[in-house]
């Protein structure tokens, strides 16, 4: 147990005795302009047990979380956390109820260093702002033990946090859990820019909150996670609580079955695709360097879908990025339809018809000023004008076409920065498809997206390689690209190390090539 | 256990598409209107009938024209997120050499160099801004100094009176219809550029650059040169603006366009623009235009000193931009947008 733990318990405000009630939220309900997020909503929480929280995208689990952790208002009804007088109103009321929330993009601070951020908390709690005031030990042993606690042993306290890693940096935010007092802890959807070495981590940390008394909420789709981790799982659909069930007494595929309101069905293996002997491949790399990535060749045969995996940092993302104009090659050749081309830019590649599927959709995916129409129109925007000026009719023709198809939740004048992660997906999707492209990327297509988008999403991409295009999907899970590609490199170190058929390879083999030395 | 087995309730989003809670949405929105209100009221209570008359709505319609087309000129620099306060020194350039240049011997030749000293100064800002990733206030500092002093070292800080004064005042003085043919010419950049920012594929990109400029770029916009023709097409309205200058004056003088930044930048806020770019409307920035003009023309005629009237403008713009905020925050608790998405 890392020491600050006791102190915790010693100042009494963590000191729930397991089973009682944690939280009690009673018909909450939360509408967002077009969107009615959640609509009365009853749950409770009990200390030392986790309670998994899941659903389909824009089901309103990620808004149940931000509503505990009183990070957006209720529109009605409330919340009560034991031994808090009074229903909680806002963020701060919360923190000082005992809420302590993890969000999806980790608030790490880039200038300050590991040891700080592991305090950062404490740093604000302190309301002694003296000078010369005792301030917290941020390189000491105490904070070496809580990184060692979340995996990152190896980490210098003294390091600036700017150049982790995604999943470093979700592992350094949940580092805090060890020095803040809390009674609650909400995991929101934590896993989703972790890679799976980190998920041991993730549950040992989850198991020493337990231990302590902690009220545990995990939001996730991800229900290998839920049920690795959760003793109690909430089912939401479409803003309503479909039913909490026990989770020894329940399996995946009941709650599949709940979330998304009738049966999964299967994914169906692409149809193999047999390229002719002179056929001219899509696209052609050879030899590409840039970021970490170190030298890497392949070819993207017409009609192919080929899976590029690799941990975090293996240079996956590199590639991706460098053959799509977003960073510049710092050595290779590119070549489409068996023409070299130069990418300085995304304008380049957009002109020769590479699309780019960001991995990072807040930062990179839409316009956060634009509604869903402007984001779906805005690559494929000068096809639909003449000499600059937009044909106001056929664009909202399309986008109205557009909006049904890929079933976005909301209307066109629905700003897509207020709808739920899956409907930002498509709505990004929509956008690059609608250009036609020859060639895509995409860089983690279902990263943050529950079963049913994740299966619609399969099938656009299934349809687009049947059109004769060339596809390259990255992903950090191994399962996705097994049951979506017809052929899977995987990266280690900036080179691409191996080669599998789906057909006959299998998860383990997959990380364990991206992992060992020996390939 | 709280198992909750009841049927899940129908879920369906409604969209927000009647016409008649559209107008009141708008009309909610334009708070800039209700302050021009404000001010026409207390005009007319206080000099209504010099106000309304027919020469004084003249003489502000021509105040308006010269800072309503550098007010455009502003609001599109704004909604790429950039800020340009070399407006006004450019301004002075752009009329002092357009006055000076070969004695000024005609009106016309008057234009072509304002407009390309106006492009000559958005190009090199727009240049240093786009290209070499300066920031905008920097740049735009630099080049207010720099332009102010080319205007002084020009005319040696006297007036330059062009050959062609009496045409240049005559044109001036020209109206189409009754309305004042600068007024006219204002109103038409207005319309060119509401043209150019809603309806066509530049104007959508500017909006895309100033609200997301990574997702810009990701998306293939060419994010530098759509920059850089912002800061021209800004640099071509300031010289237009130092050409109608000339027209209403007949003389290039060395503080032509001075302290027009600030107005400039007030108006494109109280209209409605955020500075850091990606949302704000023509319309808002020729209410903002208005607003500004009518406070100047009531603080003549109220026979407030000069030396307060400069007070009083800075005041109000106190004013108005706390009003714009008061009213963003009341937005946000009704709607709660989640600010997270931000």
């Amino acid at each position: 147990m890392v020491v600050p733990t006791d102190e915790r318990e010693t100042e009494g405000s963590g000191a729930a005795k397991p089973g009682s009630v944690a939280f009690t939220a009673v018909g909450v309900k939360k509408h967002y302009p077009g969107v009615k997020a959640l609509d009365g909503v009853d749950l409770e929480g009990y200390a030392g047990s986790v309670l998994g929280v899941c659903g389909a995208n824009g089901a309103g689990k990620s808004t149940f979380a931000k509503l505990l952790a009183g990070v957006e208002t209720l529109t009605d009804g409330e919340i009560t956390i034991s031994g808090f007088p009074h229903p909680v109103r806002n963020a701060a009321e919360a923190e000082q109820a005992g809420v302590l929330m993890m969000h999806q993009e980790p608030l790490i601070i880039d200038d300050f260093t590991v040891g700080e951020n592991v305090w950062l908390y404490k740093l604000r709690e302190g309301r002694d702002i003296r000078p010369w005031a005792t301030k917290v030990d941020t390189n000491g042993a105490a904070t070496r033990e809580v990184l060692q606690g979340v995996g990152l042993g190896h980490l210098s306290t003294r390091q600036l946090a700017r150049g982790l890693g995604p999943g470093q940096r979700q592992m350094l935010s949940l580092s805090r859990a060890a020095v803040t007092k809390h009674k609650i802890m909400i995991l929101d959807e934590t896993t989703a820019s972790t890679s799976e070495e980190h998920f041991n981590d993730i549950l040992s940390l989850v198991k020493r909150e337990k231990e302590a008394g902690t009220s545990i909420i995990f939001v996730s789709h991800r229900l290998n996670e839920v049920f690795a981790m959760c003793d109690r799982i909430a089912v939401l659909r479409n803003g309503t609580l479909v039913k909490v069930l026990d989770a020894a007494e329940t399996d995946p595929d009941e709650v599949t079955a709940l979330m998304i309101g009738q049966a999964l069905k299967a994914l169906d293996r692409p149809a193999p695709v047999h390229p002719a002997p002179d056929q001219v491949p899509v696209l052609s790399v050879r030899d590409l360097h840039g970021g970490s990535a170190n030298g890497v060749s392949f070819d993207v045969n017409p009609g192919e879908i080929l899976g590029l995996y690799g941990l975090v940092g293996s240079g996956r993302s590199s590639v991706a990025r460098t053959i799509t104009g977003q960073r510049p090659a710092a050595g290779g050749s590119i070549k489409l339809h068996g023409n070299e081309v130069s990418l300085p830019n995304p304008t380049a590649a957009v002109a020769k018809g590479i699309a780019y599927l960001t991995e990072d959709r807040r930062l990179e995916g839409f316009v956060k000023d634009f509604d869903n129409g402007e984001n779906m129109s805005l690559v494929a925007l000068p096809q639909m004008a003449t000499a600059g000026v937009v044909d106001g009719k056929r664009e909202k023709t399309r986008i109205r076409e557009l909006i049904s198809e890929y079933q976005v939740k909301g209307g066109t004048k629905t700003y897509t920065r207020n709808l739920s992660g899956g409907n930002q997906q498509k709505v990004v999707v929509a956008k690059w498809l609608e250009t036609d492209p020859e060639f895509v990327v995409l860089d983690e297509p279902t990263k943050g997206i529950d079963v049913g988008a994740r299966s619609n999403i399969y099938q656009i991409i299934h349809s687009v390689a049947a059109r004769g295009k060339g596809i390259l999907v990255v992903s950090s899970e191994a399962e996705e690209l097994l049951s979506l590609c017809h052929r899977i490199l995987v990266m280690r170190n900036g080179e691409i190390v191996a080669e599998f058929d789906p057909e006959n390879a299998t998860t383990d083999d997959l990380v364990r090539t991206a992992l060992t030395h020996e390939g | 256990m709280t198992a909750t087995p009841k049927a899940p309730p129908v879920h369906h989003h409604e969209e927000d598409t009647s016409r008649g809670n559209a107008v009141s949405t708008w009309v909610k929105g334009q708070y800039a209107l209700y302050i021009l209100l404000a001010l026409l009221i207390v005009a007319t209570i206080t000099r209504g009938s010099i106000f309304w008359g027919r020469t004084n709505l003249t003489n502000l319609l021509l105040q308006m024209s010269i800072i309503g087309v550098v007010v455009l000129a502003q609001l599109i620099v704004v909604l790429t997120g950039g800020i340009d306060i070399s407006v006004g020194s450019a301004l002075g350039l752009a009329a002092v050499v357009a006055a000076g240049l070969f004695d000024g011997p005609s009106v016309l030749l008057g234009l072509v160099v304002a407009l390309a000293i106006g492009a000559a100064v958005g190009a090199v800002n727009g240049w240093l801004v786009a290209f070499r990733g300066l920031e905008p206030f920097i740049v735009t500092l630099g080049m207010l100094a720099l332009a102010r002093g080319l205007v002084y070292a020009y005319g040696n800080g006297i007036p330059i009176n062009p050959e062609a004064a009496d045409s240049y005042a005559r044109f001036g003085q020209s109206t189409l219809l009754g309305i004042p043919v600068l007024a006219i010419i204002w109103l038409a950049m207005a319309g060119l550029i509401a043209f150019l920012l809603y309806r066509t594929v530049w104007g959508r990109r500017v909006y895309a650059i100033g609200s997301n400029v990574e997702a810009a770029r990701s998306s293939g916009i060419p994010v530098k040169s759509t920059l850089w023709s912002v800061y021209i097409l800004a640099g071509l309205l300031v010289g237009l603006g130092g050409w109608l200058f000339l027209a209403r004056f007949a003389s290039g003088t060395s503080t032509a366009g001075s302290l027009l930044e600030l107005e400039a930048i007030a108006a494109v806020v109280i209209g409605g623009a955020r500075l850091s770019g990606g949302y704000g409307k023509v319309f808002g920035a020729v209410v903002g235009t208005v607003i500004f003009a009518v406070i100047a023309n009531l603080l003549s005629l109220l026979n407030v000193s000069t030396f307060l009237q400069d007070a009083f403008r800075g005041g109000l713009i106190l004013v108005a931009v706390t009003l714009a905020t008061v009213q963003i925050v009341r937005k946000r608790k009704s709607t709660s947008t989640p600010a997270a998405a931000h």
